[in-house]
């Protein structure tokens, strides 16, 4: 703890004098034999601001989030009530760096993951080769028999990406998971920047900070790249469930980002294997639809047949090459828990690189070495069934009681494949405002990626915070909050 | 120039206007209603207003006596009826939200606040001393969303939209204000009043319509029934008279015909300027008052035959059911709410 010492102000007391990151990861403290300049900077500042006057604007900065409908959505038999993510003001910062490294590390991990896609609906090399279990694939609810032999222009399937990554004691980042269906939260991304410059200019000044606000131009720009043939008039649209869903904002914001009209499936049909929305001039082609929608609900001829969300014939455009979905159906098979433990073979087998960034070290328990090591070590393991219906099941090591844990083994010797073990991780932490005081709470990090021909990743991402002291659960169903989120710029002053 | 407009959206901001400007009527009426009912001894009280919306069938189910209490609970804060101030701008509010990526933030911003500060609304705030002040809070309210509509809304093809939905909705308030009082003329319940009382009738009825000081400029002697009904019905400086919002609608058409050549506008636009014309030679009649009756009749079904029109022609309704008047019954759900009603 010296570097906390030394940052402290002698003599009198400060905002953080009380922080105590224990033997957690620090993002604002960072490599403590070897302190960052901004890091240290930012940290006096906040030094120097009162804690009544950080609370104050904090909570100005809560009211302005609602006014300006910056909420997801709850519903009671009456009435919608407008809910906000809870904001904590003092920003994470990730140092040029490191910025580098995940930048790298997740556009090597989504491009290995679209080639994956590739093979597993064309020539499935991967199966042959005997790196992969076809049946994790194949078995998995999550494949699509109509992709099979679809070819999405650019050989793109994940347009959009939002990869889960914790950093452990050491400060190391490691992918907890990938999200390749309809990865959400960068809407926060965005919002929580343009809050911080409004409610908190005084800290940000002199600090150069990568932008985060021109997003909706790079999507709508890579989603151009994997447009149809189109002579004239290229149209994306956004394709939302409706105002009931609790992240209608983001696609409020997604559409009004990119300047397109914000569809819903009854604002859409099918006529010759080709896609239109009504307007009021009548009915007008559409070519690129960014779908907030998931799989089953897309087309009814094809999957839910009770869907009504959906537009019916649309798979059979999208076969035709007469629309492009972003993102593709059937990409589940490649964020699954199951697929995720193969995802540094996935990385090594198509690109013939080591992967940048790790995974959680994951046992795949129907690996007799891996099996054998895990039923050791099971005190010390967390233990999660690999089903689609993940979740629950899982059973924590170091807090089971002997019973659990001997159920546990008894599950893994009758069906090993169905299990991956990880060892705990401690997540790091970051300073926070709570009710009076700044303390440390863990967060993770969720960086969005967008795809066309290639992939640009948006400088930093959505920052969870695990609110409850202690709590490693950084969902907003569960107490979680966000931050803002700093990249810092290599090289400035 | 390409159109994108969604017709679900050109209908949910149709509404949008229509409900605000339905909330801000309402509002209008009864602070006159509250401010000028000593006026008014012909028992009549605070039913007429019923009689106004043609609510005395659903009243009943709710109130035994049309009290003032109990009217101004049925049209300020009862959300079960579609046309209490509280579930029209709730409606506008749901509107908004299908059209947010639409409309200014600011625009939603303001409606989110009027909206909740409306909730916070109590019996109590409607009492006969707050009554005028409540209702005059809630009017500024729906100017402010109007007005905020008017600095930020893009003058794309939505616009047009906003404005038709203003207009008739003007216009139908505008008729109706004017049948009511007329008819009450015409069963002689006014023969029965001192020339004081009858003057603050009229006094009152041009209140409700924000009409009061314009009529003093322009006949600046006495209260002439036929003149209060053809200025209300016919003035073309008037913004709340029926012919000027007939000339708004007609610009507003022939926008969408001429400027975003939307060749579907043709036949709204035909109607509406016949609309107008006739409208023009009602004015010629001799005997005005005497066919006053008539006349509202006639207008109050162009306003529904051109809000049919536009939903065959823009919204992608069946032309039996555009405007037909239905969604009442459909409306349980927040969600149908967005889907609009036609007028009460």
């Amino acid at each position: 703890m010296a570097t906390v010492t030394l940052l402290r102000n002698p003599g009198t007391s400060a905002t953080l004098d009380g922080y105590d990151a224990d033997a957690f990861y620090c993002e604002l403290l960072g490599d403590r034999d070897n302190p960052n300049r901004d890091l240290t900077k930012l940290w006096h500042r906040l030094q120097q601001m009162e804690l009544t006057d950080l609370a104050s604007r904090a909570k100005d900065a809560e009211r302005e989030l609602f006014m300006l409908g910056i909420t997801f959505t709850v519903y009671n038999e009456r009435n919608a009530i407008d809910r906000i993510l809870p904001f904590d003001v003092i920003p994470r910062v990730i140092t040029a760096s490191d910025w580098a490294v995940l930048d790298a590390g997740i556009k090597q991990r989504v491009k290995a993951l679209n080639l994956f896609l590739w093979d597993v609906y064309h020539e499935r090399h991967i199966f042959k080769d005997g790196m992969l279990p076809a049946e994790l694939v194949f078995a998995n609810s999550n494949f699509c028999p109509a992709m099979v032999d679809y070819d999405p222009p650019a050989g793109t399937y994940i347009h959009i990406s939002g990869t889960d990554i914790i950093r452990d004691d050491h400060g190391r980042f490691l992918v907890l998971e990938d999200n390749s269906r309809t990865p959400s939260g960068v809407s926060y991304v965005v919002e929580n920047r343009h809050l911080m410059q409004r409610a908190f200019p005084d800290l940000l000044e002199g600090f150069a900070i990568e932008p985060v606000s021109d997003y909706g131009l790079h999507l709508a720009n890579k989603l151009g790249e994997v447009a149809p043939p189109v002579l004239t008039d290229l149209q994306i649209a956004l394709l939302s469930p409706g105002v009931f869903n609790s992240a209608y904002f983001e696609h409020i914001f997604l559409a009004r980002e990119m300047g397109v009209p914000l569809v819903e499936g009854r604002d859409l049909f099918v006529e010759d294997d080709r896609v239109f929305m009504k307007t009021i001039a009548g009915p007008r082609p559409v070519h690129v639809i960014y779908r907030r929608l998931n799989d089953d609900f897309l087309d009814p001829e094809v999957f839910d047949k009770e869907s009504l969300l959906g537009v019916p014939g649309l798979m059979r455009a999208v076969r035709k090459g007469n629309v492009t979905l972003a993102n593709a159906v059937g990409t589940g098979v490649a964020d699954d828990k199951a697929v995720y433990a193969y995802v540094p073979r996935i990385i090594r087998y198509y690109l013939d690189e080591d992967p940048i960034l790790p995974n959680v070290e994951t046992y795949i328990c129907r690996e007799p070495r891996a099996l054998t090591y895990t039923l050791e070590n099971l005190d010390k393991l967390v233990v999660k069934p690999v089903g689609e219906s993940g979740g629950y099941g899982i059973c924590v090591g170091p807090k089971a009681t002997k019973a659990q844990l001997d159920e546990c083994r008894e599950l893994l010797k009758k069906k090993p494949d169905n299990y991956i073990a990880q060892p705990m991780i401690n997540l790091s932490v970051c300073p926070t405002l709570v009710e009076d005081a700044v303390e440390p709470r863990h967060v993770d990090l969720r960086p969005f990626a967008v795809t066309g021909r290639e992939t640009w990743v948006l400088p930093g991402g959505l920052t969870r915070v695990a609110l409850p002291k202690g709590s490693i659960v950084v969902n907003s169903s569960q107490g979680g909050g966000t931050k803002d989120t700093w990249v810092l710029r290599g090289g400035a002053h | 120039m390409t159109v994108t407009l969604l017709s679900r959206h050109a209908e949910s901001i149709f509404w949008l206007a229509r409900y605000l400007e339905r909330a801000e009527s309402m509002a209008r009426i009864l602070e006159a209603q509250s401010s000028f009912q000593r006026a008014r001894p012909d028992q009549e009280g605070w039913a007429w207003i019923l009689a106004l919306y043609s609510d005395q069938e659903n009243f009943a189910k709710k109130f035994s006596e049309p009290t003032a209490q109990n009217v101004i609970a049925y049209y300020v804060t009862m959300l079960e009826n579609s046309s209490s101030i509280q579930a029209c701008v709730r409606a506008a509010r749901e509107n908004a939200r299908a059209l947010r990526p639409l409309i200014s933030t600011d625009m939603w911003m303001q409606l989110n606040d009027f909206y909740a500060r409306l909730l916070g609304l109590t019996e109590n705030d409607f009492s006969e001393t707050k009554l005028s002040r409540s209702c005059d809070s809630i009017k500024r309210g729906c100017y402010a969303a109007i007005g905020v509509a008017e600095n930020t809304l893009y003058r794309d093809e939505s616009w047009p939209f906003f404005r038709l939905g203003l207009f008739i909705e003007r216009a139908d308030q505008t008729s109706r204000l004017l049948d009511v009082q007329f008819a009450q003329r015409a069963t002689g319940v006014m023969q029965d009043l001192t020339p004081e009382q009858q003057a603050g009738v009229w006094n009152a009825l041009l209140r409700s319509a924000s009409a009061y000081h314009a009529f003093r400029r322009a006949y600046h002697r006495g209260f002439d029934p036929a003149d209060v009904a053809r200025f209300l019905m016919l003035d073309m400086q008037l913004p709340r008279s029926v012919a000027f919002c007939v000339g708004e609608m007609r610009r507003m058409v022939r926008k969408l015909r001429c400027q975003f050549a939307l060749r579907n506008a043709q036949r709204a636009f035909d109607r509406v300027e016949a609309f107008q014309t006739e409208l023009e030679k009602a004015g010629g009649n001799g005997n005005f008052l005497a066919e006053l009756h008539v006349l509202n009749d006639w207008v109050q079904r162009e306003l529904i035959g051109l809000t049919a029109e536009l939903g065959a022609a823009f919204f992608g309704q069946e032309k039996e059911d555009a405007g037909a008047g239905q969604g009442s019954e459909q409306k349980q759900t927040i969600s149908s709410q967005v889907q609009s009603q036609t007028s009460p």
